[in-house]
């Protein structure tokens, strides 16, 4: 699975340690799904999409092996 | 549901205590060539002297600096390792849960290269010290990946 993280959090000048705070969870986590390591929970992906204010599909996106 | 077998992250550091002096005190003895020497009256639900007949529940008087060791080391990993770290979150757990994967899967490994290369009485020490070693990978592996993690540049 693609992520635009990196992207979305450059977009909003948040830093990996800001973006964390504000879902909730450990800087190790945004790293981890930014670098494609760690698929993140249903619910973390729609607070994230919350955050963006945009829909899940457009901040994540499945590549052909998912599919 | 892993999440609710874990204790509040303060328990971590007294499990390390609690770990420390088991340590300490099942080294010392090595350390410097004598034994603890620890007897007490203790419930033993089986007893089995050397010579003797096999008692059930029952008191009895016996060293108890293996048992003292034990249950230090034991009680203080399990505070470890089923502590919560500071900032628990979905990707620490899963993290916790591969790392646990990880030290059963090496644990028994060792333990099939003992069943494999070690024989006679050194086969007890094996049996003995792999009483402790899945708790013990565990804690190594996962502190290890945890490190690793923490260690990770700050990205802006």
């Amino acid at each position: 699975m693609k992520n635009k993280i990196k992207i979305e959090r450059a977009v909003h000048s948040f830093t990996q340690d800001e973006l964390a705070q504000k879902i909730h969870v450990s800087r190790q986590t945004i790293h981890a799904i930014e670098a494609g390591k760690y698929v993140p929970s249903t619910v973390l992906a729609l607070r994230m999409a919350r955050l963006f204010q945009k829909p899940v599909e457009e901040i994540f996106e499945l590549e052909q092996e998912d599919l | 549901m892993f999440m609710k077998l874990l204790l509040p992250h303060r328990w971590k550091n007294i499990g390390w205590t609690v770990l420390g002096v088991g340590v300490l005190l099942s080294v010392a003895p090595f350390l410097f060539h004598t034994d603890l020497n620890l007897t007490a009256p203790v419930f033993a639900m089986v007893h089995d002297p050397v010579l003797g007949k096999t008692g059930y529940f029952s008191v009895v008087r016996t060293d108890i600096s293996f048992t003292l060791t034990g249950v230090l080391f034991l009680t203080g990993a399990l505070l470890v390792a089923f502590s919560k770290e500071k900032n628990e979150d979905e990707y620490i757990s899963s993290l916790r849960l591969s790392s646990l994967l990880w030290a059963v899967l090496v644990n028994y490994l060792l333990l099939l290269f003992a069943f494999l290369f070690i024989y006679g009485i050194d086969f007890l020490m094996v049996m003995t010290y792999n009483m402790f070693t899945v708790l013990l990978i565990f804690i190594i592996r996962f502190n290890y990946v945890m490190l690793r993690n923490k260690s990770l540049p700050h990205e802006k």
